[in-house]
């Protein structure tokens, strides 16, 4: 820190002070290194980083604490400090994976992988257990294909969304993405592997992926699908291959290192119409889960909805102290004048067409019918124009880019504190209700709102809670740790299991898929990985 | 500035060098107004961030916080933004003037 000039005014916000004070804001300190691996000691530890320097220079190993603090800034609830790799080594290579992947081996030093670790309340590049050194595939970030006639790619897990954007627009090949709503930064390799979702008709990620290159814990390499066949030119064309479909294995596991990956892109339509629906009460959730069902499943309507609570939609532009003074709880009413006062309702449901000018003059009136009658306004851009909240979700539905819900972030005093909790249920409207008032009886118990939202998928629903606090703010950090555990408790009683969730959470969500499962899991993950080195902990799969 | 991609005549157009990336080939160094384009500023000046530019921010400041991340703002590691570009995008941003566009809350 000496040498460094403080400018009060460059600071922008608080918070930087203190967390120099505390050793850089990662929790662990000179005094306190972060934790080996059970069983390692600090010559295994050495040795493996030696040995990894000697693979991808020493100037891409990193050990030493403040070295490694990027690496450790997370959203999630940690009171105790435990979600801290101990390193971080960043290939720019396959063979590079490889030969880290063995030295691995050699000191049994657990490698925890990330594409871009931009997943935000899920966890970053934290990994889920002590000791891990970050596997840090960002450099490998090459486009290796793009079939402008199959609508297909091939890429590296570093490439961003951003990066594959932006090639297709500069070689003007009118292929979209499909991006998650942090899209700039994060990873589509990464993002498939870990089921994410996007808001085009391909937004259901993992059912657009297409043909795997993964490197087996054991350092060899393995295609999946029409992949090891030698001149197949259906890698990127057909998913299944021949006999057990494998590629399943590789998302949100730890049985291999995936290097590269095929995606299906969706060609650009001649029309794109964004729609909002405005929904003026909480209580209207049934209505609207019930009126848009039959919508998507027989894909009148295509693409994944989000349907955006008016608090979750606010929280992305605004502070929660603009609407009610700090420690008042957010009441209903206060909501809805802020709601109101910047053009939304209470529930805010997006959804878009595609297609012709005739298919979407044909399919909207059906459309508007089928919402109006649900209480809705069906609203366009020719309402909305100008409207940031509108803007945000044009953008998405066609795969555009924007870091709109970092804004989340601030919603509480310095803010910094994010945990999604993801439960799934079928997409009925009986279900939605229930699970509305659930989140908000648990969430408001702790101090927390309700910021929530559900994307209505094919035939199923996410509901996507924001949980957000002030992690600057040690007491509302061990209360939002409480509050999540608490939500994935009660949830699960009633059959609702989280689709994803964050290094947080990873084994309380596993215990709830049942023994049968853990355990066929940590069968296959001993056969594959002997020596337990590859993301220990990942989905609560431990070695 | 005329640059061959796979056989396809591209012609740039002038102002900061846009260095595309091509088909097979990593991404290649940035230069500071695209990072701050393709990343900072999607936050910062759009709602999100609090606005940098024109506030002469001290560039070891910039570059702390970047590897940090202040309060809401995540950190970008030495793989996303590399050691150079860091260093050129902190004294850029340390130069750069305001832009009227901006806007933060």
């Amino acid at each position: 820190m000496s040498g460094f000039s403080i400018d009060r005014r460059g600071l922008l916000g608080t918070g930087l002070g203190a967390s120099l004070a505390a050793g850089l804001g990662t929790g662990a300190s000179a005094a306190n290194p972060a934790p080996l691996a059970p069983g390692r000691t600090r010559a295994d530890f050495a040795g493996a980083m030696k040995a990894f320097r000697g693979v991808v220079g020493a100037e891409w190993v990193f050990g030493d604490e403040d070295a490694v603090a990027p690496w450790s800034k997370t959203y999630i609830p940690d009171p105790a400090h435990q979600y801290k790799p101990v390193g971080a080594v960043c290939p720019q290579s396959v063979e590079e994976v490889q030969e880290i992947v063995r030295i691995a081996n050699t000191y049994k030093q657990p490698l925890w992988t990330v594409s871009t670790g931009k997943n935000m309340g899920y966890g970053m590049t934290a990994p889920a257990t002590p000791g891990q050194v970050v596997l840090d595939l960002k450099r490998m970030n090459r486009i290796l294909e793009v079939d402008a006639d199959l609508g297909t790619c091939l890429l590296e897990p570093g490439v961003t969304y951003q990066q594959l954007k932006d090639y297709l627009e500069e070689h003007k090949i009118p292929l979209w993405i499909d991006v998650p709503t942090v899209g700039p930064i994060a990873s589509p390799v990464g993002n498939t592997l870990d089921r994410g979702v996007g808001y085009t008709p391909y937004g259901e990620h993992f059912m657009f992926q297409c043909g795997m290159e993964v490197c087996l814990p054991d350092g060899r390499l393995m295609r999946t699908g029409m992949g090891s066949i030698k001149g197949s030119t259906a890698w990127q064309a057909f998913k299944w291959g021949y006999g057990p479909y494998l590629d399943g294995l590789f998302t949100q596991s730890n049985f291999g290192i995936v290097t590269k990956m095929g995606l299906w892109l969706m060609p650009r339509p001649p029309v794109y119409k964004p729609f909002m629906v405005r929904h003026a009460n909480m209580e209207d959730v049934p209505k609207i889960i019930e009126a848009m069902r039959p919508l998507r499943v027989s894909n009148l309507v295509a693409n994944c909805n989000l349907m955006m609570s008016a608090s979750y939609q606010l929280a992305m532009f605004k502070r929660r102290n603009e609407i009610v003074p700090d420690g008042a709880p957010l009441d209903e009413a206060s909501l809805k004048k802020a709601a109101s006062a910047n053009g939304l309702g209470m529930w805010n449901t997006y959804f878009a067409l595609y297609g012709t000018e005739q298919t979407v003059a044909g399919v909207e009136p059906i459309i508007r019918a089928t919402l109006t009658a649900s209480g809705g306004e069906v609203l366009t851009a020719a309402e909305m124009e100008g409207n940031p909240w509108f803007h945000h979700h044009q953008t998405l539905m066609q795969g555009g880019l924007n870091l709109d819900e970092v804004g989340l972030l601030r919603w509480r005093g310095a803010g910094g504190g994010l945990a999604w909790f993801a439960p799934v249920a079928a997409a009925r409207g009986v279900e939605a209700e229930r699970q509305t008032a659930l989140a908000k009886e648990i969430v408001e118990k702790h101090g927390f709102d309700y910021t929530a939202a559900y994307a209505i998928g094919w035939r199923d629903l996410h509901h996507i809670i924001a949980l957000l606090f002030d992690k600057a703010d040690p007491a509302q950090e061990q209360k939002a740790d409480a509050c999540y555990r608490e939500l994935v408790t009660r949830f699960g009683a009633q059959g609702w299991a989280s689709y994803r969730t964050g290094v947080n959470s990873m084994d309380l969500v596993a215990q709830q898929y049942g023994e049968v499962n853990r355990d066929f899991n940590l069968t296959l993950k001993r056969a594959i990985d002997p020596n337990g080195i590859l993301s220990p902990g990942k989905s609560g799969i431990h070695p | 500035m005329l640059r061959l991609y796979g056989g396809m005549i591209v012609l740039a157009l002038a102002g900061p060098v846009a260095a595309q990336q091509r088909l097979g080939e990593a991404q290649a160094p940035r230069a500071p107004e695209q990072v701050y384009a393709k990343v900072c500023g999607y936050c910062h000046g759009r709602n999100v961030g609090p606005i940098l530019l024109g506030r002469h921010l001290p560039a070891e400041t910039v570059k702390y916080v970047a590897r940090h991340g202040q309060n809401g703002m995540p950190a970008f590691r030495p793989t996303e933004v590399t050691p150079a570009e860091l260093d050129a995008l902190a004294a850029w941003i340390a130069a750069a003037p305001a832009r009227k566009e901006e806007h933060g809350q």
